[in-house]
């Protein structure tokens, strides 16, 4: 097994190459492109948008960033290994309402009693395991990892294409969400669960230092639960993918599957266990939003949310066709993805012009994506 | 007159934008709605930012795309940009009670418009009473109902909202409220679930139909329904207008320009109004009063009691329904 974990192979300059034309080459191939990039896009920005900048929309920025890192990881080992999971939103919206459902401290009749889960998960006293947070994430994480262990079996075992099946995960889970709840949100969900999504751990003031009472608006949170969980996890998947066997597999298998299955690697296992890694980080990612909501709901993670999921991590820089994946360049591209549309809200844009110049720009990156794999062929 | 204008007139705008616009500084106000798919969040959308821009304040939009997590991030980046009031129409109760919240916690006032929190004691909530307005609607189609079929029970049916939306849960309460006095001579309804979307509506409207053509009354919890079930109706021959034989009797909600004109074609027979210019007008007074005054937290609720326009009251409140104004204004020709 020698297939590389990092991104860019050995560049061979041709002799015929300008200087011009090997810093462009070289900043198109560098890991830290994305990351350039946004830092430009942010200091040409600021001075016409100031807002931009603010401590406060600063802090905005990484809340947002939190949930959407989450679930773009699992979608960066899934690119890896050349496939996509359309799944990830439906996860989020089960995972959601089953451990809202299973924990929630009391269960309205008037809002549930005709749904299928009431009296079976929830009644009026609240959920089964009511305000046992630990309990209810752990049956979140099982109903997530089925989920992915159905679609890879289906994938690895019947070599289905990943996009039919995610996509019908997508449509059968996201109505079975629906139907549970009868397309009620589950609310009353225990404190220790709401500050997962929204509790700070440090929050800075950056105004006059003699003032006694200083205004909520003007406490910023710099970490917060969220930060730390989706931080513990980054660093963690980055270790799986970097420093273990299993990373280097997933690359493999991305790179050329029928070589991979040559070279002794368990290409069908490897498979499996990436889309369950994919809903288990679509479960975090349920969980981050459904308690900075402070509600389960069977339709989080629709709309374009995948939009989002899948454009972060195009543009961070993970292949479309498979084999070239790093964690950090999806930490990049979502740092950019919520970065720019913060600042086509702040241009007061509509979410119309705003979808569309995300697609622009997830298209521009899928672009970048053919042009640096035409590189690399052209300087091995 | 344009829409504007119209609507403006309707908001008793001479008033209300002196009001607003003297005395006061221009404030900037941050508009948070959650789409603009039926007419009457189209209408109300108008008439809050044409009002507040006319007054001299700063609207910033925001639309969330049915998004609820969307829709909070949205709120979050007004707040930072230093805005000095939110009007939100929410995605749902659930979400409406967390961006309050959120607002509150940074001494932003905040409104809701039309679609209330689950819990209504903070901020300022204008909400339409829906299950008196639905009751009264649903009443004028059961005496009528009761006039016509004398021989046998009367099937009845309901195209349901998202439960999930009080505003849905009260229009339902409603309807089953003005039916209960009369007991046994109503068959149990039918529930057709929408969930506010005209797909879904349609498809479980056609299952319900096929299984039961034998229907003698339908309350749908919105205007903006009538042409979905138009369609499931028409092919089966059961769209036929008042006085003739076939008619099935006909209620809704909202006030719309569509319900307002099959009411005067008589598919209709009546529906359930939301005074959209008392509510809208309401919202603006409330939040820029605060936003004056300072005051960070406010919290009220303000009833918007509507009416029903029925076959029978349509030659003399027919103006009074914002969607009869719109239609006079040539709304539907656009």
């Amino acid at each position: 097994m020698t297939t590389s974990v990092g991104p860019t192979p050995p560049i061979g300059n041709p002799p015929a190459a300008s200087p011009l034309r090997r810093v462009l080459v070289r900043a198109l191939l560098s890991d830290w492109f994305v990351l350039w990039l946004s830092l430009a896009y942010f200091a040409v920005l600021v001075p016409f948008l100031p807002t931009l900048a603010l401590p406060a929309n600063l802090a905005n920025l990484l809340s947002n960033a939190w949930p959407l890192l989450v679930v773009a990881l699992g979608q960066t080992f899934v690119m890896t290994i050349g496939g996509i999971d359309l799944s990830q939103g439906a996860v989020i919206g089960l995972t959601s309402t089953l451990g809202a459902a299973l924990i929630a401290t009391a269960g309205p009749p008037e809002v549930l009693s005709k749904a299928p889960i009431w009296g079976l998960l929830i009644s009026e006293g609240g959920g089964v395991v009511a305000g046992q947070v630990w309990l209810g994430v752990l049956a979140m994480l099982i109903a997530g990892a089925l989920v992915g262990l159905v679609n890879g079996t289906l994938i690895a075992w019947l070599s289905m294409p990943p996009f039919m099946v995610t996509l019908v995960s997508m449509i059968t889970i996201g109505a079975f969400a629906i139907w549970l709840t009868q397309s009620e949100n589950i609310r009353n969900l225990p404190e220790g669960y709401v500050a997962l999504g929204k509790g700070d751990l440090v929050s800075i003031y950056l105004g006059d230092k003699d003032r006694s009472d200083i205004p909520r608006r003007e406490l910023h949170t710099l970490i917060g639960q969220a930060a730390v969980i989706a931080t513990a996890l980054a660093v963690a998947l980055h270790l799986l993918l970097e420093r273990t066997a299993f990373g280097r597999q997933v690359v493999a298998v991305g790179a050329n599957r029928r070589a991979a299955e040559i070279a002794g690697v368990p290409v069908k296992r490897t498979i499996v266990l990436v889309f369950v890694l994919s809903a288990l980080c679509a479960t975090v990612g349920a969980l981050l939003y459904s308690a900075r909501l402070e509600a389960g709901r069977p339709t989080l993670g629709e709309g374009s949310f995948l939009l989002d999921v899948i454009g972060a991590t195009v543009i961070g820089g993970t292949s479309l066709f498979g084999g070239k994946g790093r964690v950090i360049w999806t930490v990049f591209g979502v740092i950019f993805f919520v970065l720019l549309s913060n600042s086509l809200n702040l241009m007061n844009l509509s979410s119309f012009h705003i979808d569309m110049v995300k697609g622009g720009v997830i298209l521009a990156a899928a672009l970048l994506d053919v042009a640096r794999t035409q590189v690399l062929r052209g300087s091995t | 007159m344009t829409i504007r204008t119209t609507l403006l007139s309707g908001l008793g705008a001479a008033g209300l934008l002196a009001g607003l616009g003297t005395g006061a500084q221009a404030a900037s106000i941050c508009f948070a709605f959650q789409d603009l798919e039926t007419e009457f969040w189209v209408a109300g959308h108008l008439a809050i930012t044409s009002t507040l821009t006319e007054a001299g304040h700063t609207v910033i939009e925001r639309n969330a795309n049915e998004d609820a997590n969307r829709q909070l991030e949205q709120v979050n980046d007004c707040i930072a940009q230093g805005v000095d009031g939110i009007i939100v129409i929410p995605q749902d109760g659930e979400s409406a009670v967390t961006i309050v919240q959120t607002a509150q916690d940074n001494d932003v006032p905040i409104a809701v418009f039309n679609r209330p929190p689950s819990d209504t004691s903070k901020g300022i909530v204008v909400v339409a009473d829906n299950a008196t307005i639905a009751a009264q609607a649903v009443d004028f189609v059961a005496q009528q109902a009761m006039a016509q079929i004398t021989d046998r029970p009367i099937q009845p049916l309901i195209i349901v909202g998202d439960l999930g939306d009080p505003n849905a849960v009260g229009r339902r309460d409603g309807f089953y409220a003005a039916l209960k006095p009369y007991g046994d001579k109503f068959a149990t309804p039918i529930e057709v679930a929408s969930e506010w979307d005209a797909a879904t509506a349609l498809a479980n409207l056609e299952a319900t139909v096929t299984a039961t053509p034998e229907i003698d009354l339908i309350f749908t919890s919105s205007d903006f329904l009538f042409p979905t079930i138009r369609s499931v109706l028409e092919p089966r021959g059961m769209w036929v207008p008042r006085g003739e034989v076939g008619h099935v009797l006909m209620a809704g909600l909202d006030g719309d320009a569509t319900a307002c004109q099959l009411i005067k074609e008589g598919y209709v027979d009546a529906t359930g109004v939301q005074d959209l210019y008392f509510e809208a007008e309401s919202a603006l007074t409330a939040i820029l009063a605060a936003v004056e005054a300072g005051e960070a937290q406010p919290n009220e609720v303000i009833a918007d009691p509507g009416f029903a326009l029925t076959a029978d009251n349509l030659g003399e409140r027919e103006m009074d329904m914002w969607g009869c104004v719109l239609l006079a204004d040539g709304f539907l020709e656009q």
